[in-house]
């Protein structure tokens, strides 16, 4: 095929791609539950970057202060050193150009050049980088400066750098195909730094005053010294190039960003010669690397995260699974081998042996009482988050079984066995770390408050440790609901639904979630406070003895909340119309 | 034993929306008996097979399993069921061999150690006892989902496409492996566009369009009837005569010339 004829069929597929998906992202406003995550994605966004782009000020907006200009230009630069270093010591792949499966199915057998294909990677890119500039622009807009510099400036640096890594790809694969290895490339880099690290410490020693502690005893002397190392000798010219990349996104004004863009954009020039002038074979790769492509989207799509990761090799069950008893405890096994990583003996156990050796090692220390302290409201604040976080992380549940759910249907079970079965692992987890947790704030409340208070310390633990997994379950519970009620809400995954509605549509969710739980919580809260106050203030007993049997009444609700939320949701898991819902 | 009616379906009917994907159908499988289900695409063959297992809710209609319903007393129903998707549908994270045991503890399978290792020197995968899903060809997987599915000794058994991703000796066992259950007494529903294989294993046949019953009965009497009135027929021609509206074969497509090709 010829040159224009075929670009021009690889633009027809990228505006047509572009076009069809920015259709299909619109029609599906007509449904309210996209259009009502459109209109909250669409004020939070309006509110946390947009606004930003119609306030008052000067065209160039705040600039840096000049005192900090030339350093932001310097440590920018290093940055870009350093990720430029990275990509030529650890990646040890052949050059892959990552196509989708169709692509490949209808890109690779065309008769399209090597060149062709790499000018369509390149294309694809741009779209990527546009995105993320219209993304950075907006968030780096809110604290000044010129939008327009500001995205030339970002195109410039991202441009630069993605075909930098493809230039480095491509060297590394002609390295590889004349027998230097990736340990012997690493080794030669790794010479180069070290050697260059070596130069530039010894020239800054020799030539630099000595660094003594005037110059590290505030910021500004701290600044005013790496300025001095990085702006003068070998480290002047090793940055050099990188500076004139990052100098067009820094310009202050128009006169500065028009004489930096010159150099910028000769340096991108090059990089794209660099790249398509590279002869070298990608194609066995790519194959390869869309294939593995489509398995994560695959997984993802379907809302499974530990399918995007690559799972080499089977994790060992944490205990074995009898024939009989009840079926739900087959979910959870096969949900805790899931988890994998996480929730192994050997970690909990490894945790627990440094977690005493530390409590053991400060303990002998004669000032540790306040640090005790220090560490057991760091240990709240951490037991805190776990509620709010650890349901969001821990989603060995329905959240990940929910594109299985036709394989669950046929089971013989109760919906309530399926919903218990599933929620059981992430409790068992979330409450196992908590716990821990628990265990050891209680201690270290012990031991920083003296052993004579002893009773109120393990009072607290006892109460945690009894409410917790309630909460835990109830937590956990929501977002289940969630997951039958609105399964289109939940798709999890990088082919779910995207964009300002998504956005909204999670944020709703979590409003939603913390809504749920905080009225789940109010008869629980209730009739504990009133236990509390009877054997408080009519029995005259001390906190210590008051909150354990507060805590066993709030657990008793909790506990009823809970199986009452697992026999609705079984229901809900009964009538979920998997066609209606998930293959509308 | 084979007299007793394993599957009855009476008045099914699937609604999408406004769309009839499955419209009153009503039939019956005996054990014993192999009940192909054909028709063109979008005829509701699988949104059939999924109502029968329960999978999804049938708008209408009643669907009885071995004497339980399928809707008041789904785990009676569901104990006697299996149903191979022509997708192998697996668990990302669970070994091969933790698979069966997941699956002998959901069905509640005793001694289930000896008929697992049969079942995974049958479709040779005792080797890959250990290996995740990852790491087996699509055929393994299948092969994996019949053994967890057979490891329950099913007696209602579903095929959507069994024959998909298999290689030439697998298709030969699994034709073996359906016909030896179905002489067992297990009463199975195969849904294929496969007609060859429907006619070679299938003892009853039920054709479907836009999800209605076109025609239904034993292989015999339908051959028997087409033939009385359009002369000899075979199952494609059958098909064909009840599906298509003008039962016209598609045109033949143009003719190919290397000499028309421009030079690369």
């Amino acid at each position: 095929m010829r040159a224009p004829g075929m670009i021009s069929a690889l633009l027809y597929l990228q505006y047509h791609s572009f076009r069809n998906r920015l259709i299909s992202r619109v029609a599906r406003l007509k449904q309210p539950k996209y259009l009502v995550g459109a209109i909250a994605g669409g004020i939070y966004f309006y509110f946390y970057f947009f606004r930003y782009l119609f306030r008052r000020g000067g065209v160039w907006g705040q600039g840096l202060s000049p005192r900090y200009e030339l350093l932001v230009e310097l440590l920018g630069a290093l940055v870009l050193f350093v990720i430029v270093l990275l990509a030529w010591l650890i990646p040890h792949e052949r050059a892959a150009l990552t196509f989708t499966e169709a692509e490949v199915a209808f890109l690779f057998p065309a008769p399209i050049s090597r060149r062709a294909l790499i000018h369509f990677k390149l294309m694809r890119s741009q779209v990527r980088i546009f995105f993320t500039i219209l993304f950075l622009t907006l968030l780096t807009r809110r604290s000044g400066g010129n939008a327009w510099t500001h995205a030339i400036g970002w195109w410039l640096i991202f441009s630069t750098l993605s075909l930098h890594f493809l230039g480095s790809s491509f060297a590394r694969t002609m390295l590889l195909d004349r027998g230097i290895s990736n340990r012997m490339r690493r080794l030669m880099v790794f010479l180069f730094v070290l050697a260059l690290a070596g130069f530039v410490t010894v020239w800054a020693k020799r030539t630099l005053p000595k660094l003594n502690a005037s110059d590290l005893s505030d910021l500004n002397s701290i600044a005013d010294y790496a300025q001095r190392v990085l702006n003068s000798g070998p480290a002047l010219y090793l940055l050099y190039p990188f500076r004139l990349v990052a100098r067009p996104y820094l310009a202050g004004d128009a006169g500065a960003f028009l004489n930096a863009l010159g150099p910028a954009l000769l340096i991108l020039l090059l990089h794209y010669a660099w790249v398509v002038r590279s002869n070298v074979a990608f194609e066995e790769a790519s194959v390869e690397a869309s294939q593995k492509l489509a398995a994560k989207l695959a997984a993802a799509r379907a809302g499974n995260w530990q399918g995007v990761k690559t799972l080499r090799k089977g994790k060992r069950p944490l205990f074995k699974l009898a024939v009989t008893g009840p079926p739900a405890t087959a979910l959870f096994w096969k949900n805790l081998i899931s988890a994998g990583q996480a929730f192994t003996f050997r970690i909990w156990v490894t945790i627990v042996i440094l977690a005493v050796a530390i409590y053991a090692g400060l303990g002998t220390n004669s000032h540790s009482r306040d640090l005790f302290s220090g560490l057991a409201i760091l240990i709240g604040i951490l037991l805190g988050w776990s509620l709010l976080i650890g349901p969001q992380i821990v989603r060995q549940d329905l959240r990940q079984d929910l594109p299985l759910a036709d394989v669950l249907k046929m089971y013989p079970m109760r919906g309530w066995q399926v919903v218990l079965g599933e929620v059981l692992a992430p409790v068992a987890i979330l409450a196992g770390a908590q716990w821990l947790l628990v265990l050891f704030g209680a201690a270290f409340l012990l031991h920083a408050r003296g052993m004579s208070e002893g009773p109120l310390p393990l009072a607290i633990a006892f109460s945690a440790i009894l409410l917790l997994p309630m909460l835990d379950l109830l937590l956990l519970l929501i977002p289940n609901a969630a997951v039958l009620l609105f399964p289109a809400w939940i798709q999890a995954g990088r082919e779910g639904p995207r964009g300002i509605e998504a956005t909204g549509q999670r944020l709703i969710l979590v409003l939603g979630q913390l809504l749920v739980f905080a009225v789940t919580l109010l008869p629980a809260a209730a009739v504990s406070a009133a236990v509390f106050f009877v054997i408080k203030l009519a029995l005259g007993a001390a906190i210590a003895v008051a909150l354990p049997p507060a805590a066993v009444a709030a657990a008793v609700i909790l506990a009823v909340e809970a199986g009452l939320g697992v026999m609705l949701l079984g229901r809900l898991f009964e009538r979920f119309d998997l066609s209606a819902e998930l293959n509308p | 034993m084979g007299r007793i009616t394993m599957i009855h379906v009476e008045g099914l009917t699937k609604l999408f929306g406004d769309f009839v994907a499955v419209n009153d159908l009503s039939f019956s499988v005996r054990a014993g008996e192999v009940l192909g289900l054909v028709g063109p695409n979008g005829a509701g063959k699988t949104t059939t097979l999924r109502c029968l297992a329960g999978i999804i809710p049938p708008t209408r209609g009643t669907v009885h399993i071995c004497g339980s319903d399928l809707a008041r007393d789904p785990i009676a129903a569901k104990r006697q069921l299996a149903f191979f998707n022509d997708e192998p549908r697996l668990f990302d994270y669970l070994t091969v061999e933790q698979h069966l045991a997941f699956t002998a503890r959901i069905y509640q399978v005793e001694h289930y150690r000896p008929l697992a290792d049969q079942l995974l020197l049958e479709f040779e995968l005792t080797e890959k006892r250990n290996a995740l899903p990852g790491e087996l060809s699509r055929g393994m997987k299948q092969k994996l989902v019949i053994a967890c599915g057979l490891l329950h000794s099913p007696t209602v058994i579903y095929f959507d496409e069994p024959l998909t991703g298999l290689d030439p000796l697998g298709i030969r066992r699994m034709k073996d492996s359906i016909l030896n259950r179905a002489r067992a007494g297990a009463a199975m529903i195969i849904s294929s566009h496969l007609l060859h294989l429907v006619q070679e294993i299938c003892t009853h046949i039920l054709i479907l369009k836009n999800g209605r019953k076109v025609i239904g009965g034993t292989l015999e009497e339908i051959t028997r009837k087409f033939s009385e009135l359009h002369g000899d027929a075979s199952l494609e021609e059958i098909f064909f005569r009840a599906t298509s509206e003008s039962g016209a074969p598609a045109p033949p497509p143009p003719p190919v010339s290397i000499e028309d090709q421009e030079p690369l």
